[in-house]
Order: C-alpha cells, then structure tokens, then sequence
C-alpha cells in the first residue's frame, strides 16, 4: 500500500505541470520547466526537449496516467504525442519565474524605448537615452510593469508620471494645416488651445498654417478640421516628431 | 635655502636673459616628477629630505594614488650659477601615452626640454615621442640619464659593464634624434627635388644619390657628455652629475687641462699613469677608461661602502675625504637607514638640482634667443610657407626674435585653460602675515592683555566689550571677501600662457586670437581703430576682446598674484574664460596670426557614453561636460543623434580622469558611463547566386525566406494579401477600399552617395514639396528660396539621374521623375517610386520648375501624404531591429482607391479602433452626406498610412535583408616588430586591412583597415596593451558596409549542419548583431530562456 508519507514521497524537481480540463476530466503533461513558453513561441522545436515523457496523466505527482478511452472521449485520437501537443498548445500552466521574469523584463525594454523614441528634453529638443529612460522608470517613478497591458499604452502611462518628476515632454508633431475660405479664421480660433506653438501662417485666400502639436491631440484636431470645414480642409503631417537629430560638438 | 620671495622672482622677471623656461621629458616612470622635486628641493620649498618621496607637481589625490602625472603643470625656480641669476620656469609633464596631449601644451611654452631616460629600461616609446615633440617644436634638449643607482643596487653591475651600459643607452637616445633628423633631411630634399625643372633635353641627368644627408651638419644635433648636455643622476638619491664637474676636480689632481679631461673623460681612454697622458683605446688594451676610473669607481664605492656593506667606518672615511658635513642624525640612522644616509651623503657631494640647473642655464636658450625658424614654424601651420602672411603679420616676427618687455606689441600665446579649485586662488587663500601686520597682532594682543590686567586691578569689567569687538571687525572683514567668490564659482579657469612680446598688464585689453582666426581677412579690410573696427571684430567669430583681470604666478600646487608678466615668462591669466576654449592667441595687434596648431600625437579614440544617474540632474551633466571640454584640450565631448553624450579620451587612464574630474569637480553628480549605442542600417541585396557554402542556389533561399516572411504574415494577420514572384506585396486596406502593390529593390551604390551627401538639399526638398499643391506662387516669395539653392537642386537631380542610368538604363529608366519621397525624415537614402501610371503625380522636383502643370486628381491626391507617411514610418524602422533602412526603393506598382464602399457599416463594425467607433456614431448623428464622405477619406487616410507601412516592411521583408553595420576607418602606425599583433587584434574584431605601406625613412608602417563600429569597443586598448604601446590607432567613421551574412539563415543541407552545426549562430555576424539590437529594445528575440532541457538548476532558492 502506497500512504502518501513524507519518506516514500518522491518530489518532482525540473518539472513544470500544463493542465487541461476537457469533457470534465482532467489531463497534466510532465514537461520540462522554462520550456513550455519557448515552445508555445515557436523558438523551441524539438519537442523531446520540452516534455520529460510523452504520456498523458491525469495527475502527475501521483504517477496516475490517463486511461485511453478518455482520451479519446476527450480529443479524439490516442496518440499520446498528439494529445501532448494540444495540451501544450492549450492548457494551463504556471509559468515558472525565469519564463515571467524574461517577459516582464522584455516588456520593461519595450516600453523604455518607446517611452525614448515619443519623448525628447524639452529644453534642449533632444531626445533621452533609453538607458536613462529604464532608470528613471525604477528610481524616479517606480514603476512596476503589467504584462498583460500593451507597451504602447504603459509608455504613455509612463511618460504622463514621469512628466511630474522630471523635465521631458512628447515630441511635438509638426503639421500643416490648409484651410480654405472664411471657415479658415473659425477654426483657427478652435484649434488654438490644441496647438502647442505656431511657426508659419499665411492668410490669403485660404488659411495655411505649420504648428507644432502634442502627439496626443492630433486625432482630435484631425477631426475638428474635418468636421468643421466639411472636408475642404487638409491637415497633413509634416514631421512625426520634431528633434534635433544633428550631432554636436562642444 | 630660504624660499624665493616673490619680489625677487619678479625682478628677474625683467630680463629675458635672466629667464629660461623648460620642461621635463620622459617616458612615465622615468622620473620626471621626482627629478622636478629635487630641483624645487634646492629652492627651499619643499625639504631635501622628502624630494623625490613628495611628487610636489601631483597635486591631485588620483595622481599621487596612481603614482603616475596627469597633467602638466609649472613652477619658477630660482638659481644662482656663478654670480649670475636665473629664473628657471620647470613645467613638468606627464608621461603616460594617454596625456600626450599635455606635453604638447608644455612643449610650446617652453625653449628647451630636459629629456629624462632610465638607464634600466633605456629608450621606450614614449621617449621616442617626447623627442619627436620636442624636435617638431624645435626646442633644444638636455639628456639625464636616471637612475643609475639601479644599476649598482639591482643590476650589480661593475663600473666596467655600467659604463658599457650607459654607452649603449646614450647610442639609443641619439640614434633616435639621429632618425627624426635624417626624416626631416630627406623630407626637405625630397621637397626640394620635385621641385626641380627637368633638365633640358639633350643634356646628360646626373642623379645625386647622397639624398643630401651628408651635406648636412648634425654634430650639434646629439647628446655628448663632453658637449655638457648630458647628465648622470640618480634622482631618488638625490646625485647628478655632469662629466665638467669631475674634469675640474681632477684637473688639479692630475695636472690635465680641464679641456682635455673634458672631452676625454667620456669615451674610450684611459690614462697611462706612467707618461701621464691620456691614451685612446683603452677597451682594445683591456684599460679602465677614464670614465670608469675617476667617476664611477668612487661612486661604487659610495654605495658599497654605506648601502651594501654598510660599513660604518668607511663611510666616514669618505665622507671625511669628500670633505661634507654629514648631521648626526642621518650618520646614526645609517645603520638602519642606509638610503637616507647615502642619500645626504651623495646629495652633499654632487648635488643634482646643481648639475642640471647649470646645465639648464648654459645649455638651453633664453627666451630672447629664440630663433627664426622657430617662430615661423610658430606664426604658420606647415602647409602654409612664412612668406604667404601678410606683410604686417611678418613684422611681427621681429617682436618675437627681440623678446622686449618694453615693446609695444604685447604677444601672449594661450596653450591651455586650468581648472582651479576657488579656494586655492591667492586671493582667497590665507597668506602669512606681512611684518608689520605682526606688530599690529602683538599690539593689539599686548593692549589686551594690559587692559585684562587693569581689569583685574580695577575690578571692572566695563571695558571689556569695546576689545573684543575691534577683533572680530578684522577678522569679519578677511573672511567676507573669500566667501563671496566662493560662492560665485568653484571652479576658475586660468590660462597656461606664454608672453613672447611686450609686458602683460592686469586691465590690460588685448585681442583674443582663436586658432581659426585669419588675420589678413581683418588686415584686408584696411579699417582704422574705432567703429568700424568694432564691427569687424563683432563679424568674425574667431576674434574677440577681452581685458586681463589677474595674473598668477605659477608655484605648482600654488599661485602667487602678479601684476604684470614682461616677455619671456610663464605664467596664468585669468579672467578668460568665456572668451577662450582651449587655447588662443592674446595679442594687442590685429595683426598677429594665431598660433600654429599644437602637435597633437594622440588623438581622442575611447568614446563612451555618459549620463546622469538621475535623470533629473540632466543639467548638472551638460554644464560639467562644457567645463570639461575647456578644461582638457584633448577631450572632445559631444551630443549624438540619440541623445547620448560621449566623451572622447585619449586612453583609458585619460577618461577615468576625465569621469573622476567630472563626477567629483564639475558636475557634481553620480554619472554612469557605458558603451555607447551602436547604430545600424537596414537594407535589402540582389538575391545572391550562391550560398555560404559557395554553391549556386535554386530554390532553398527562397522557402526560408517564405517561411519567415508567412510566420510573420500570421502574426500581423490583415485582410487579403498575397506576392507575386517578383518579390511585390499587395496589401489592401481593411475595407477593402485600396490596393497597394509594393516592390522593394536595392538603390544603385552611387545614387545612395548621392543621397546621403545631399541630405540638407532634400530636406529643403520635402519641406517645399508641400507647398506644391497650394500656392505655387507664393512660395518663392514666401520661403525665399534663393535661385542658387534652385541651380543645387537641379544639379542634383541631373547627378541622380546619371548615377541612375550609369546603374542600368532599361531598369531605371525614367525613374528621377518619378521618385514620389525621400526617406526617413524626408531626407534619407531610400525612395519611394511611383510606377503606377494611373496616378499622374506632380514631379518632387516642381519647385525648381515652376513651369509643370498642376492638375489636381482628387482622391489619389488627397491621400498622397498618407503614403508618403507610411513609407517614412517604414523607413524609419525596419524590420530586422527596428534600426532605419538604407538604400531601398520602394516602388508602387499598382495603387487603386475604389469609390468608398456605400456606407458599410458592418464592415466598420467590425474594426476595434475606438477612434473609428466615434466616426460610426458621428455619422449616425449627422447623416449629411458630404461630412460622411470626407470622415471617410480621413479614415481612408489612417488606413493608408498602416497600410503603405506594412506594404514597405513585407515587400522588404520579401528580399533577402541585411544588416549595415557603421564602419570605422582605422590608421595603425605600428613598427615591424609589432606588425603580427595589430594583425591579429583587428582579425579578431572583424577588421579588413586594406592596405600597408612603409614609412619613409623609418620602421614603422602605416596600416589602414575597417572596423565596424560595433567591434570598436575597447579596441584601442587593447591594441595598445597587445602591441605594449608600440602601435596606436585612430578610428573616424567612414561609412556603412553591409554585413554579408543572412540574418536569417539556418543551414538546412546535411552538409551545411556538418559545416555550421544546427544553428550557425557561432559564425553568423549579423545574427549576434540583430539579436543583441533586439535584446536591448525588448524586441521579440528568437531564443530559449533555457538552452537544454535537463541541464537545468533544479534546486530551489532556499534549498
């Protein structure tokens, strides 16, 4: 008689368990741990070095395999690897720390970048180094990253709380509007609050303004200019960000 | 000795003659700083004790940590040489490679050098340097031989083999300026003989094979201890000597003239004791030379007698028979203290600060005989000739050769700018009290202390507040001045200067010359003073004015206040520092031209990136990178296109300085410094005929590039999409609205020069291109463009369409006209090319021909930006790495804008942009036609941009792509011992040697080679560490070269998993550099978190 007691239990190291519950059963692999992500994207191939064995348990710790039947009840087919692949494509496992630090840190990158690539110092319209950026993010702001939420929207997040503690700004967006007829003046004065700093404007027969925006706003402003000329008007994006890309010497 | 006072210096001051200003020379740890201590030792300053154990000169706590000078810094000694006064300006300068920069700011103040050589170690290469400045700047030398008591303590050499030793030092030395001059010889005939008219015909051509070597005169040129210009010291005991030192004494003795012993003393004679004659040839008789037997025997003897044997007997037999005075203290710790004992001994017997400093004063030049050539070689760069300035300049040149205090014309020349900390300013420092004021203490201390006793007496203590009171009115009134400038700054910059001419005044008003300054652009302009003189001085930026607020004296770690400098000396200027960066010419004529540019040897190679450790001390690190810019004149420091700040040194040991300055002196933040970013290009090639293993290729490179391209496909899953064989993508909007078909192919090599070169041109170009479509006339008047930037244009556009049709004339046929954008930015080497023959698009270049017709084609006009912004966006950021593409060009071979889909809303239903949900409820709200028609073609728009982007990075993503990485080109000078290890260095960081050439009339070769930037890293170092700093490169960037291999490829035949193993990561260059691009901006980067399954750490972490 087997008694579950701490001497004869024999504990499983090196092993990551992938669960899935299908027609009220359920079904665990043994896989190997910080493997089952790698294969799921696509970097690890050989999928010996993903499962310790290619049968399907019904509890791993145990040593208790699935019966046949039930896999087929379940999935359809008997084939123990076949059945192992989908369990690896579709069931749950917990990821193992490596696995979760190596996301969160490429994600912690991710948005570092792009928190560098929209941002510039506005002083000196130049931008900040990624480096600096990823520091700024522990020391400054502490800020701790969510994998599930995309990097776009918490590198805006970021920059928003970064803003409060230091000197950086988006990098304005230069655009250039062309706005004819007497609906020119109108929507100037509509679009006034939006825009960040005027550089050319020329009133003639029509309104032709370049100006510098924030990022954020142009969507608004876009539509603005649409509605409000009723199509006549045109905004077109002259520059996507305005920075000093020369190098310079002291 | 008692210190010099400052009175005395300036008296001397008066008189060039009385003046010599030198510098000591050497390779590091020759003993520069510890020679320097024994010559301030003999002033007094510091004790003679502690001379050669102090290293006055490092005065910064990293030097005297290391152990080694950084930086030049100067001292005015005062030295009697037989009734006759001298001031003697020691600049002491480092010796370790990376500094060699401040020896040429030492080298151009100065007359003459005091070359220093261990005689352990002999020439090194940094000797061979020094002398190389020092005959470029033409000064005249004097050789120390040092150390020589290694010789008897370590080596144990006898007299004999010492002798033998110190000859062969002393061939090196020469044999070294032997090679400078026979270089600068043959140069000038070599000169001379180009410029030779052919003979006339018929006329028999004798060539004169002699290269004019021998013509020449050299036998001033070398060191000769009988010339006087050598001397033989030990400066840690503290001895030196000149061979006249020994000749006078001996002359007595043995009744030799002193001129004989002179010249024979050093050399092969020996003296025949019967005849007492003075016979040559004494190595072939097997005789002690002179030089064995009158000096070095007894020197041995010395130090047999109290440092080896430690005999105390005979050590005051010796001491007795040299007739000094040794103090007891130093005869009672002989027993346990051998050294300090020689020590005193020898520093009585032949003071070295004496043998030098004599040397020095006869030997070396004054300042007012400073010779012609070499204040030409001053007034004018080598490529221009003397007689090419303008007449006034080469007046000047007699201001120079007369050295006259009193001359109208004041000259000073600015090698470098010194930070100094505030609180070591004179001003600000406290200074011992004159006499009288002395006096005035003890008064006012007897007074109270009377009145104290009256008080006593009196019982009332009444009095007692008014004295007090009297006192701290003093002391408050020291202390203010101090504090206010302290509070100013923390760092003052002081110029390291030379006067040549004239007398430097405090108040004085001078012209500050930058080493750009022309001056026959000012002297053309024939204005007399006034305005108008102003105004030339405000339009040229190399000229300024500025008034001399304070001259110091330099003391090394010190400076004392001087209020004037006549010609000749050294000294520090302040009150220059927003008018002078490194360095500049003060002169009080317009006239003068800057100075030559300084000799720099080692140019700035080591870059790394700084910045904050806060991001909020930002500031802090920009203003302490300009102090430092102007501090070291070697340091170069710079903002690049990412932003980083780099700063360039000269060699490791240069930059921690530079970082330690920076961190604990002028910015006074944590910093961090790291490798600086490498960027890279992205670009797509011809497909290859064969692959890596040189066999042609059919179909193998295609499904791989399929296969990636398909993965990818799914990942970004848009509607329809499918490629046609030519490598064109087609992509259509999500509602199906619009098709692009899109081809990516590689731009012909010259047409990318041309692109790159002219990228301000097209800047302007794509700004203009705007424009176009509104108001064509306006803008001429509008941008003012002027008809020259027109001509550029044009002439750009006739140079691409040669380079295009040089490239292949059926295949870009027509293609100028119809190049649609430049990219990225508007300015980049890619195109985008319209082949769609629908679309009848205004020509880029129609700002330059007014003249093209403008028929606006409704909505494919509209939406032009929008494809023009998706190819920006895609050039921008290529798919490898996200890094911007180079030399690709898109062409658009089908672009259809159907008629908007009536109102399908189901098909926006579908889309998940918020954005385009407001629309769907906007149009709800408000059905007016027109409005839904023109949200439509905003829409439309949007949609554009994603889908030109994604049509640019598939089509890419369809040819096989490749890295660029930025590639250096690199100079190695190196000897032909070295050769092999610069050879290997570069094989390893992936250099290509693209030539090597022997240099005229020495060893050395000089090898040029590429090396990518990525490789850069640490490559000087180690170069010079492999070769031991006999090979020293200089990297400039040169250009961008495409990476030859696949990033993508994996070996896929048997034979080619043989040949690579199964993952061909170890030789794929380009992958390293993609994936390590990748890793550090959070790419998805193809790699396992663990490479092997069961090799893993199993254990957990409290286990």
């Amino acid at each position: 008689m087997s008694i579950f007691t701490p001497t004869n239990q024999v504990r499983l190291t090196n092993v990551a368990i992938v669960r899935m519950k299908k027609c009220g059963k359920r079904f665990e692999i043994a896989c190997y741990k910080n493997k089952v992500m790698s294969w799921r994207n696509n970097t690890e191939k050989d999928i010996d070095e993903v499962l310790q064995t290619h049968n399907v348990f019904t509890n791993v710790s145990k040593g208790q395999t699935a019966k046949n039947q039930d896999l087929i009840k379940a999935f359809g087919v008997d084939n123990q690897t076949e059945v192992c692949r989908q369990i690896l494509a579709k069931g749950e496992l917990q990821v193992s720390e490596k696995e979760r630090s190596d996301h969160l840190e490429a994600k912690y990158r991710d948005i570092a970048t792009l928190v560098a690539d929209m941002c510039v110092n506005p002083d000196t319209k130049r931008p900040y180094t990624m480096t600096v950026i990823e520091r700024a993010m522990k020391e400054d702001i502490h800020y701790s990253v969510n994998p599930t939420r995309s990097a776009k929207q918490q590198a805006l997040q970021v920059i928003k709380m970064l803003k409060e503690k230091i000197n950086i700004n988006r990098a304005e967006m230069r655009l250039r509007f062309f706005i004819p007829g007497k609906e020119g003046k109108r929507i100037r004065d509509k679009l006034r609050p939006m825009i960040k700093r005027v550089e050319t404007e020329e009133f003639t027969s029509a309104l032709e303004m370049v100006c510098l925006v924030d990022p954020g706003s142009y969507r608004a402003i876009f539509d603005l200019v649409s509605k409000e000329s009723r199509g006549k008007g045109r905004v077109e994006v002259m520059d996507l960000k305005d920075v000093e890309e020369t190098e310079e010497m002291f | 000795m008692k210190a010099t006072s400052i009175e005395k210096v300036k008296e001397l001051q008066q008189d060039a003659s009385n003046i010599r200003n030198i510098c000591i020379l050497a390779h590091v740890d020759h003993g520069k700083t510890t020679l320097a201590d024994a010559l301030i030792a003999s002033n007094g300053i510091i004790s003679k004790r502690m001379a050669g154990k102090l290293r006055y000169m490092d005065s910064r706590d990293d030097e005297q940590l290391r152990g080694i000078t950084m930086k030049s810094s100067a001292i005015s000694l005062h030295y009697l040489l037989e009734t006759k006064e001298y001031l003697v300006n020691l600049i002491d300068s480092p010796g370790h490679v990376d500094f060699g920069s401040e020896v040429c700011t030492a080298v151009r103040l100065c007359d003459g050098a005091i070359v220093v050589v261990d005689v352990v170690e002999g020439v090194c290469p940094q000797t061979h340097a020094v002398l190389r400045q020092a005959w470029l700047e033409k000064l005249s030398p004097i050789l120390v031989l040092n150390k020589i008591d290694r010789l008897i303590t370590e080596l144990k050499f006898t007299p004999d083999e010492a002798h033998l030793h110190l000859q062969q030092v002393l061939e090196q030395v020469n044999a070294v300026t032997g090679s400078l001059y026979s270089a600068e010889v043959l140069e000038k005939t070599g000169q001379t003989e180009s410029s030779q008219v052919e003979p006339v015909d018929g006329e028999e051509v004798v060539y004169d094979w002699s290269s004019g070597l021998a013509d020449t005169d050299d036998s001033k040129l070398y060191f000769s201890p009988s010339h006087g210009n050598v001397v033989f010291a030990s400066a840690v005991d503290g001895w030196g000597f000149k061979i006249q030192h020994f000749s006078r004494i001996f002359s007595k003795k043995l009744g030799i003239r002193e001129k004989i012993l002179t010249r024979t003393l050093w050399g092969d004679y020996y003296v025949n004791t019967k005849t007492k004659k003075i016979m040559k040839g004494a190595q072939a008789k097997g005789k002690k030379t002179l030089f064995v037997q009158f000096i070095l025997e007894n020197l041995w003897a010395i130090y047999d007698a109290v440092f080896i044997k430690r005999d105390k007997e005979r050590s005051e037999k010796i001491t007795k028979s040299l007739n000094l005075n040794i103090s007891a203290r130093d005869v009672r710790v002989g027993k346990s203290e051998p050294r300090a004992y020689l020590q005193s001994i020898c520093s009585q017997w032949l003071p070295l600060a004496d043998a030098v400093l004599s040397s020095v004063c006869q030997y070396l030049p004054s300042p007012s005989e400073i010779n012609g050539d070499r204040v030409e070689g001053l007034m004018c760069a080598a490529t221009k000739s003397f007689s090419a300035l303008h007449q006034e300049s080469r007046a000047l040149k007699q201001d120079f050769l007369s050295c006259d205090p009193t001359s109208s014309t004041t000259i000073v020349l600015v090698s470098k700018m010194v930070a100094v900390e505030a609180k070591l300013m004179p001003q600000n420092k406290p200074r011992p009290l004159t006499i009288e004021e002395i006096m005035k203490r003890r008064e006012i201390a007897r007074q109270r202390h009377a009145e104290r006793q009256e008080d006593k007496e009196n019982g009332n203590s009444s009095t007692e507040n008014s004295t007090p009171q009297i006192l701290d009115e003093n002391e408050t009134s020291a202390e203010e001045l101090p504090k206010n400038e302290q509070n100013e700054k923390n760092e003052q910059f002081i110029a390291f200067a030379r006067v040549f001419s004239g007398t430097l005044k405090v108040g004085q008003t001078l012209f500050v010359l930058g080493p750009k300054y022309d001056p026959t652009s000012i002297l053309d302009l024939n204005v007399s003073a006034g305005t108008e003189l102003e105004e030339a001085i405000e339009s040229n930026p190399h000229v300024s004015q500025t008034s001399v607020t304070s001259i110091y004296l330099w003391m090394g770690r010190e400076l004392e206040s001087l209020e004037e400098a006549p010609a000749g000396c050294i000294v520090g200027i302040g009150g220059l520092e927003d008018v002078v960066l490194n360095s500049a010419t003060l002169c009080s004529s317009m006239a003068c031209p800057p100075f030559n540019a300084l000799t720099v040897d080692v140019a700035p190679i080591i870059r790394v990136a700084v910045e904050p450790y806060l991001l909020s001390e930002m500031n802090n690190l920009v203003d302490g990178l300009k102090l430092l810019n102007q501090a070291d004149p070697c340091v170069q420091v710079m903002v690049q296109e990412t932003g980083e700040h780099v700063v360039i040194a000269a060699g490791e040991v240069h930059l921690q300085r530079c970082l330690d300055d920076l961190k604990n002196r002028f910015s006074k933040i944590e910093i961090k410094a790291s490798a600086p970013i490498v960027p890279f290009r992205e670009t797509v090639i011809k497909r290859p005929k064969v692959d890596v293993l040189n066999e042609l290729i059919e179909t193998q490179d295609k499904n791989i590039m399929q296969k990636w391209s398909k993965e990818k496909e799914e990942k970004t899953a848009l509607s329809k999409n499918g490629k046609s064989k030519n490598g064109s993508v087609v992509i259509e909007t999500p509602n199906k609205q619009s098709t692009l078909v899109v081809r990516a192919v590689p731009l012909p090599t010259d047409v990318v020069k041309i692109l790159e070169e002219q990228s301000d041109l097209l800047k302007l170009l794509s700004s203009m291109e705007g424009f176009i479509k509104n108001i064509i006339e306006t803008i001429h008047s509008q941008l003012k463009i002027k008809q020259e930037t027109l001509e550029q244009i044009k002439q750009l556009k006739s140079s691409l369409e040669a380079a295009f049709s040089s490239a292949g004339r059926r295949k870009w046929s027509n293609a100028v006209d119809r190049i649609w954008s430049f990219g990225p930015r508007g300015n980049g080497p890619n195109i985008l090319l319209n082949n769609e023959d629908d679309y009848n698009r205004p020509s880029i270049w129609t700002c330059a021909y007014v003249d093209d017709d403008l028929q606006n084609i409704g909505m494919y006009r509209e939406c032009d930006q929008s494809i023009v912004s998706g190819f920006q966006l895609a050039t921008l950021s290529g798919p490898l790495c996200e890094e911007p593409m180079h030399g690709v060009c898109f062409v658009v071979e089908e672009w259809k804008i159907s008629a908007p889909p009536a109102a399908s809303t189901e098909g926006q239903k579908e889309q998940e942009d918020r954005s385009e949900d407001k629309v769907v409820t906007f149009k709800e709200d408000e059905p007016a036609t027109p409005v839904q028609n023109y949200s439509q073609v905003g829409l439309l728009s949007g949609r554009l941009i994603s889908a030109s982007k994604e049509a640019c990075r598939r089509s890419f993503q369809a040819q096989p792509q490749r890295l660029m990485a930025a590639m250096y080109t690199c100079n190695v000078q190196a000897t032909a011992e070295v050769l092999g290890k610069v050879y290997a260095v570069l094989g390893r960081r992936e250099g290509r040697v693209l030539s090597e050439d022997l240099r005229d009339g020495t060893n050395s070769f000089d090898i040029h080679a590429t090396l990518p930037v990525a490789e850069s890293f640490g490559f000087a170092e180690e170069i010079r560490k492999r070769t031991s700093g006999l090979a020293s490169p200089q990297l400039v960037f040169s250009h961008w070269e495409v990476v030859n291999s696949d990033p993508f490829w994996v070996p896929t035949t048997e034979e080619e998993i043989q040949h690579y193993g199964e993952k061909a990561d170890f030789e794929n260059q380009a992958i390293k550099y993609m994936n390590s691009v990748r890793r550090r901006k959070g790419l998805f980067v193809e790699e396992k978190t663990v490479e092997h399954a069961e090799k893993q750490r199993t254990l957990s972490k409290n286990k």
